[in-house]
């Protein structure tokens, strides 16, 4: 795990980290806000907008669908109006299709961020100040000192190295 | 101080502020919710002697059978459209003024839109009975009649009270982690389970902004919808002077309107009582200030449209309506109405010299009055003046609604005072650091 | 149902036929004040002229039965739709009270049961068996004694014969001392109200509406 105070060091760790081998998804980086790194030196791909648009329309036709079983399920008449029209269930249509994609966005936001996933109780988490971004970085034996060197010559201010089994 | 932005304030300093109002309360804290608390029992008991009596109780009657139930449902529906405008429109346009702002917009949503939710209930005949209109497989063997627009209405706040609770949630989920990590044992335990274990990792922030993007996205279209919604429970209805298409926009742009003035009114107070002054600077203001007199435009052009529209038509039905607002009983209530939302804040925020921090807040309470009374504008000439004008009658509020009217603003009150005490009114996270040491 | 203008005197045997017949809530004075006073039939009464040459016209409004009924769709709760035989029925026990319907009947015939209903001593004991007693909070309307209608088909199909013509009559139409008011099947071409709709001076109450009324009232052309 190294500190870093200043992006442009982190970043280019990252290059150098991602040339010497070592993927993306063994760097993790820890920070009290949001880090903006540049594009493509440590990209997450992310399927939420799909999510959320496959969501909005499971959940508004199966609603549509559920009014239109409704009315005709017991039929009765009001006022001269249709029994099902989609111009009277335009505005249930509409919301429940929000609805849909509210809850697959939160669902997805929770799934990707990985907060509800199972959590490896022995990988350490840092704990960061404010203005600091801290990179964890895992690899196996042989490149440890490799990726050490890598983030001495960076500039990383703190470097700590811990061993999980 | 010298600073001029909150950004440039070191760290620590902006930790210090924004995490104290969580300690403990002063006597004027707890004097206030303890106050509040007591109006919203009177409110209680008031709708308790409601259910037990029957709504005789109150001043309703034939033909003026929706009264301030509805006036207030509409009203507390209308400013939780405060938090959808600033925090997801500011957002969606990278506005940075936004930032301390956003937070206090979201909790006046969802408190209001749970405040303005109780009121469906409170209005009913037969309150105990509400859950018919919920669709659940009954033993009437009947599903709710779905060509309602209660139905609708239904159906529109629960899906605005989902998003924006999650839309309150997802950005308050990194400063409860901060806050796990310094408070006492129990509020640390609620902050940890609350926080699901945030650890601040790249993935988690992308997941959050992402999710936020949408969420701003959606909520947005979800706040524009439910209060054309709620409007069409007056515009579906052929009532003289509700059966109008223009109900839709007007109770959008009425809503945005007072929902911005109660934010206004909001930051103002919690800028004095909670010591924000370096966060919610005169900036914040001005610029709330201009939107709340650019929607005051937006409310005139719309009441104008509407209101010739009727007396150009000349309509037998709609112009008893339309006399009994501008000359009749309800004129009173009309010109008043005018002065609040169109003439305080044109004078007061128009001219620059006299829009300050104070005349701001003068005008939010104008216009939030002012809104109250078009609400009520709206609901009781056209009821009173029914096409038979055999029929026509007069709306006299009881104690019973002023009882519950004011428990319902005591009750928002008490949500806020709590929720500014639990967490942090401004987000934390949102100001990013002083790139060197702190000094 | 057809009601003839021409010949109503105003007289009001009708209302206060209904409330006998469908346990009509007795209101007291300042509830009366504050318009919570139930009349499922009422006589309006519209003054033309100065004095003394006054001219008083008189229409008893009482629930149009519409086809096209602006209160049907908007219950929540299905408590007043339209029933097989055309009639707009309001089932009390499905009534949750969002007052609704209310609000959107252009002739405002609808009523509101503001309190448990009461009757001072001895009316309690006049009560028609066959109606019901409406419970605070559920709205209530003239239902064209749909008790009435109830016992008249029951009796034909007991008796085994088709229904008359005239034979059920609702208690306004029945109590009506100059014969203004006819009650039939508007199905059936012979009957007497379906000529008397059909005739030259059927006129139909906010009929430019579209709701489709379902009483017709007979007045001399202007």
């Amino acid at each position: 795990m190294a500190e870093f105070r200043d992006q442009p060091k982190l970043e280019s760790a990252i290059l150098a980290l991602k040339a010497a081998g070592i993927g993306a998804d063994d760097m993790d980086i820890f920070s009290e806000e949001p880090v903006e790194l540049r594009r493509g030196i440590l990209d997450r791909p992310s399927s939420m907008s799909l999510v959320a648009v496959v969501g909005a329309i499971v959940v508004g036709g199966l609603a549509t669908a559920g009014v239109y079983a409704a009315q005709h399920n017991y039929r009765l008449i009001t006022g001269g109006m249709p029994i099902f029209s989609f111009w009277g269930t335009g505005v249930i249509t509409y919301e429940t299709t929000l609805l849909g994609s509210v809850l697959a966005t939160f669902g997805w936001f929770l799934w990707e961020s990985g907060l509800l996933r199972k959590r490896d109780k022995n990988v350490p988490i840092p704990t960061v100040l404010p203005g600091v971004m801290c990179l964890r970085v895992r690899c196996f034996d042989p490149h440890v000192t490799r990726a050490r060197q890598i983030l001495d010559t960076a500039g990383a201010t703190d470097i700590a190295l811990k061993e999980v089994a | 101080m010298a600073a001029s932005a909150p950004e440039l304030l070191p760290y620590a300093k902006i930790r210090e502020d924004l995490f104290r109002p969580l300690s403990k309360g002063s006597s004027a804290y707890w004097t206030t919710v303890f106050g509040a608390l007591s109006i919203v029992i009177l409110g209680a008991v008031a709708w308790g002697i409601q259910v037990r009596d029957g709504m005789g109780v109150t001043g309703l009657n034939r033909p003026v059978f929706w009264g301030f139930y509805i006036v207030d449902f509409v009203f507390w529906i209308g400013i939780s459209h405060a938090g959808t405008l600033i925090s997801a429109i500011l957002r969606l346009t990278d506005a940075g003024w936004r930032k301390p702002v956003t937070r206090a917009a979201e909790a006046i949503t969802v408190f209001c839109l749970m405040i303005g939710g109780m009121f469906p209930i409170i209005h009913l005949g037969r309150s105990w009975l509400f859950y018919w209109l919920i669709p659940y497989p009954s033993e009437r063997l009947l599903w709710p009649n779905f060509r309602s627009p209660l139905l609708w209405d239904l159906v529109a706040i629960l899906t605005y009270v989902t998003g924006s609770v999650i839309y309150l949630y997802l950005p308050l989920i990194p400063d409860m982690a901060q806050l796990a990590e310094h408070n006492v044992p129990w509020r640390r335990k609620l902050y940890r389970i609350l926080s699901l274990g945030w650890t601040g990792s790249d993935r988690e922030w992308h997941a959050l902004e992402r999710a936020m993007k949408l969420m701003a996205c959606i909520i947005l279209a979800v706040a524009i919808s439910v209060h054309t919604v709620v409007s069409w429970d007056f515009a579906m209805s052929i009532a003289p002077m509700w059966h109008s298409t223009i109900f839709g926009p007007y109770f959008v742009v009425g809503a945005i309107f007072s929902g911005i003035a109660a934010l206004l009114l909001v930051l103002g107070i919690l800028r004095r009582a909670l010591g924000l002054e370096l966060y919610l600077t005169k900036h914040h203001f001005n610029n709330l200030s201009k939107l709340l007199l650019l929607m005051s435009l937006l409310w005139f052009y719309f009441t104008f449209a509407e209101y010739q529209t009727v007396w150009y038509g000349n309509e037998p039905s709609e112009m008893a309506v339309f006399a009994s607002k501008i000359r009749g009983p309800y004129a009173p209530f009309f010109w008043t109405m005018v002065v609040c939302n169109f003439v305080v804040p044109f004078i007061l925020l128009g001219i620059r010299k006299l829009r300050t921090i104070t005349t701001a807040m003068v005008s939010s309470v104008c216009v939030l009055t002012g809104m109250w009374l078009e609400r009520y504008l709206i609901v009781a000439p056209t009821l009173g003046n029914p096409r038979m004008t055999s029929a026509s009658g007069i709306y006299t509020p009881t104690w019973i609604e002023f009882a519950i009217t004011a428990a319902t603003f005591a009750g928002m009150i008490v949500l806020y005072l709590l929720f500014s005490k639990l967490f942090p009114i401004i987000a934390v996270w949102e100001f990013k650091p002083h790139p060197v040491e702190e000094e | 149902m057809s009601i003839d203008l021409d010949r109503c005197t105003g007289c009001e045997a009708c209302v206060v036929a209904c409330h006998a017949e469908n346990n009509l809530p007795v209101s007291s004075p300042d509830q009366a004040e504050k318009g919570r006073t139930a009349h499922w039939i009422r006589v309006d009464r519209y003054y033309e002229g100065e004095f003394p040459d006054v001219k008083v016209k008189y229409r008893p409004v009482l629930c149009q039965q519409c086809d096209n009924a602006p209160c049907e769709p908007v219950c929540p709760t299905y408590a007043t739709y339209h029933n097989p035989e055309g009639l707009n029925v309001q089932v009390y026990n499905r009534c949750v009270g969002t007052f609704y319907c209310a609000n959107n009947c252009p002739y405002t015939v609808r009523f509101f049961n503001w309190f448990a209903p009461e009757w001072p001593e001895p009316l309690q004991l006049q009560h028609n068996p066959d109606v019901a007693i409406r419970p605070a909070g559920v709205m209530e309307k003239c239902t064209f004694c749909v008790q009435r209608i109830q016992r008249g088909k029951r009796d034909a199909m007991v008796e085994n014969r088709p229904l008359a013509d005239g034979e059920i009559q609702p208690a306004c139409v029945q109590s009506c001392p100059a014969e203004a008011m006819a009650f039939g099947d508007l199905n059936d071409p012979e009957s007497k109200v379906s000529k008397l709709a059909g005739s030259g001076r059927s006129t139909l109450l906010l009929g430019e509406l579209g709701t489709k009324p379902k009483v017709f009232y007979l007045e001399r052309a202007k």
